[in-house]
């Protein structure tokens, strides 16, 4: 890792597997939401900072996926958008290949910039109606300047479009000629175009019915097995994470709650929110298991309670939890390693 | 016990005529429910089942029509009657909860005055007794403080307590059947699990039948007593919600239950059905999924299959035909 960390001034780095290739260090993200200055002054009405994210860190390993869950409005798009530099973090660093994020908009960041693609939810509105699929497919070709030869970039896109399992003669079409499911899939192949490591996913099969999301969450597994590469996947869909991930984080209120490996976090959830989300999810399986339905529904971001944000939902808050903010610490246990921010674990209560 | 059927529909076709031809987008559907009973309705987008839900309440946006087949609610004809008649029975027979709680509910009137038009509209009730009414189907449904927040506009709910108002306006005057289309689609985890618990206890509580009509697998193995799984327009498979899910019989239910990742099993891969939904001006001849079936043989492009016996469940499938034999299975 510390080899990594050392070239950072270099622009070249052959990466080996099993190291960190994205580190978030304490990221936070804040949006000033308040009223114009006129209604601040007038009707005395306070600033407003909406903390979407508040201090998350995370590493994500080559080749692996980390995924993120939480309910709306938890920051976990937030996330993916800093991760990617669509957003600048208010304060903390993304780190990327050893190098900070922030150098990505500058002319030497642009090799780091073709390592990162992001694939969004909607595959309706991420498209340019206008443009034929070989031009959407082509533009981070040519604005990277990876390709000038118009033979050379056709070939790109045929081959492209071949790996997202679409025709080559696809190319001539509209995005409104594809169904939801291949639409997506043309975004995966933009994405694809520039030989990313690393793709942002938030939200990929949101939109699209289960069979068809059956069809995608295949086609990103196979790719990343044939590409080697490593996923940042957000979700909301607990179903969806289990099948596709290595590590889960659960988010809750711009915070990440738990984190640990797959198997483990679907198995011995110590969170109690994490098992009240687990609870949550209606049961194909139909064992008859008791659910208990936590009361209650995310609190107001612009006001969130103090010390643990979940202590209003949860049946485990005690006075501590309501004044003291808990942090996120490694926890061993018999069914693994957790990383969890609760009071209740740390005292051995839950 | 009564056994005759609360909600009867036969043969129900819904046509969309438009310049290039009529697009059949419901083709010969028949179900019934029966009192107090919870049907589930499943299917991808654009296989009919809120048409079907719209058809019921008499609700289908024109140009859409009922082209064929008839829509009983205890034995009276609903898709022959008349404007005025059918207002009469939709809100005091039929009650209805949509996908959006937002707009379901009217921006402009607070929550206590749409529910008391409601239940004054329906009931033969006062003013005055309707608001004390309307408090007590809002504290029915969950809502903390009801007796202040009747007087709130919906936008000072939130998401999950809107939902919770528009079962309460639905259930307001004590209809026999209740028709929910993706009532919590829009919501978060946590809060669905919360609706469908309120859902199941205030329709048992009341005896409403309820048509729920859902994308989400789980939703219906939560709830309902039989489900339909519906694809292009026609009903594949109705039976039993535990023998569907489990002992699925038509390849599309196969299938669709299959590409449905769960936590029971470890799969890589999840079961796929390649291809995606026909187009409603594309539908393929004889049965509608052949071209995307693992099992399809020679039948099954000439011939429409009707629904046939297989195992407790009725499946529209060639496969489950014993008199005509299978001739490459």
């Amino acid at each position: 890792m510390n080899a990594v960390l050392k070239n950072t001034t270099s622009t070249q780095w052959e990466p080996a597997a099993d190291q960190v290739i994205v580190r978030a260090e304490n990221i936070a993200k804040y949006f000033d939401v308040s009223p114009p200055w006129l209604n601040r002054v007038l009707e005395r009405q306070k600033r407003a900072i909406l903390h979407a994210v508040d201090g998350v860190s995370f590493e994500i390993k080559r080749g692996e996926t980390l995924s993120l869950v939480g309910e709306s409005g938890c920051g976990k798009s937030t996330v993916a958008r800093l991760l990617v530099g669509l957003y600048t973090p208010t304060f903390g660093r993304v780190n990327f290949f050893g190098r900070d994020l922030r150098e990505m908009n500058s002319q030497r960041g642009r090799s780091l910039r073709q390592k990162l693609q992001m694939i969004f939810q909607d595959p309706y509105a991420s498209l340019n109606p206008r443009w034929r699929v070989a031009d959407i497919i082509a533009e981070p070709l040519k604005a990277h300047g990876l390709m000038k030869d118009k033979a050379q970039i056709i070939a790109r896109v045929d081959e492209l479009l071949q790996q997202v399992r679409l025709a080559p003669a696809d190319k001539l079409k509209f995005p409104h000629q594809f169904s939801g499911g291949q639409r997506q899939r043309l975004s995966i192949a933009r994405a694809l175009a520039t030989k990313p490591e690393f793709l942002v996913c938030d939200e990929p099969t949101s939109a699209l019915d289960v069979s068809v999301q059956a069809q995608v969450l295949n086609l990103m597994k196979e790719l990343q097995r044939e590409m080697g590469l490593t996923y940042l996947f957000i979700s909301h869909n607990l179903a969806v994470v289990h099948h596709i991930s290595d590590r889960v984080g659960v988010m809750y209120l711009g915070k990440i709650v738990e984190l640990a490996s797959r198997t483990t976090l679907f198995k011995t959830p110590r969170h109690p929110y994490t098992c009240m989300l687990l609870d949550a999810i209606p049961d194909l399986e139909m064992s008859g298991r008791a659910r208990t339905p936590v009361g209650g529904e995310v609190p107001n971001p612009l006001n969130p309670p103090a010390g643990c944000t979940f202590h209003p939902r949860c049946p485990h808050a005690n006075a501590r939890c309501r004044v003291e903010v808990p942090l996120l610490k490694l926890y061993r246990h018999p069914g693994g390693e957790t990383q969890a921010a609760c009071h209740g674990v740390e005292e051995n209560r839950i | 016990m009564n056994t005759a059927p609360l909600l009867e529909v036969r043969n129900l076709r819904i046509e969309f005529p438009t310049r290039r031809g009529t697009l059949v987008a419901v083709d010969d559907i028949s179900f019934s429910i029966a009192p107090g009973e919870v049907l589930g309705v499943v299917g991808e987008s654009g296989a009919g089942k809120s048409l079907t839900g719209a058809a019921i309440i008499g609700l289908l946006e024109p140009p859409g029509r009922i082209a064929g087949g008839e829509v009983k609610l205890a034995g009276l004809r609903l898709d022959t009657l008349p404007y005025d008649e059918m207002r009469k029975i939709r809100g005091r027979q039929i009650g209805a909860i949509f996908q959006d709680p937002l707009t379901s509910l009217n921006p402009l009137f607070t929550v206590g005055q749409q529910l008391v038009e409601t239940i004054t509209t329906h009931l033969d009730m006062s003013a005055n007794k309707a608001r004390t009414r309307a408090i007590e189907l809002l504290a029915s449904t969950g809502i903390p403080a009801p007796d202040r927040r009747i007087d709130h506009y919906p936008h000072q709910f939130s998401g999950g307590m809107r939902q919770r108002v528009v079962i309460a306006l639905a259930l307001a005057a004590e209809p026999k059947l209740l028709i929910a289309d993706e009532p919590t689609t829009a919501l978060d985890v946590s809060i669905q699990a919360q609706i469908i618990s309120l859902l199941k206890k205030l329709c048992r509580e009341h005896g409403t039948a309820v048509m729920l009509v859902t994308h989400d697998m789980g939703v219906i193995a939560e709830t309902a007593d039989r489900v339909a799984v519906m694809y292009a327009g026609r009903i594949a498979e109705i039976g039993p919600v535990a023998d569907v899910i489990h002992r699925p019989q038509h390849p599309y239910t196969v299938g669709l239950m299959g590409s449905i990742p769960t936590f029971g099993h470890e799969t890589e891969r999840l079961t796929q059905i390649n291809g995606s939904m026909p187009r409603l001006t594309a539908i393929p001849s004889g049965c509608a999924f052949h071209p995307r079936c693992v099992h399809t043989f020679d039948r099954c492009p000439r011939e429409r299959p009707g629904l046939l016996p297989a195992g407790t469940s009725l499946a529209a499938c060639w496969l489950h035909d014993v008199t005509g034999g299978r001739v490459a299975a």
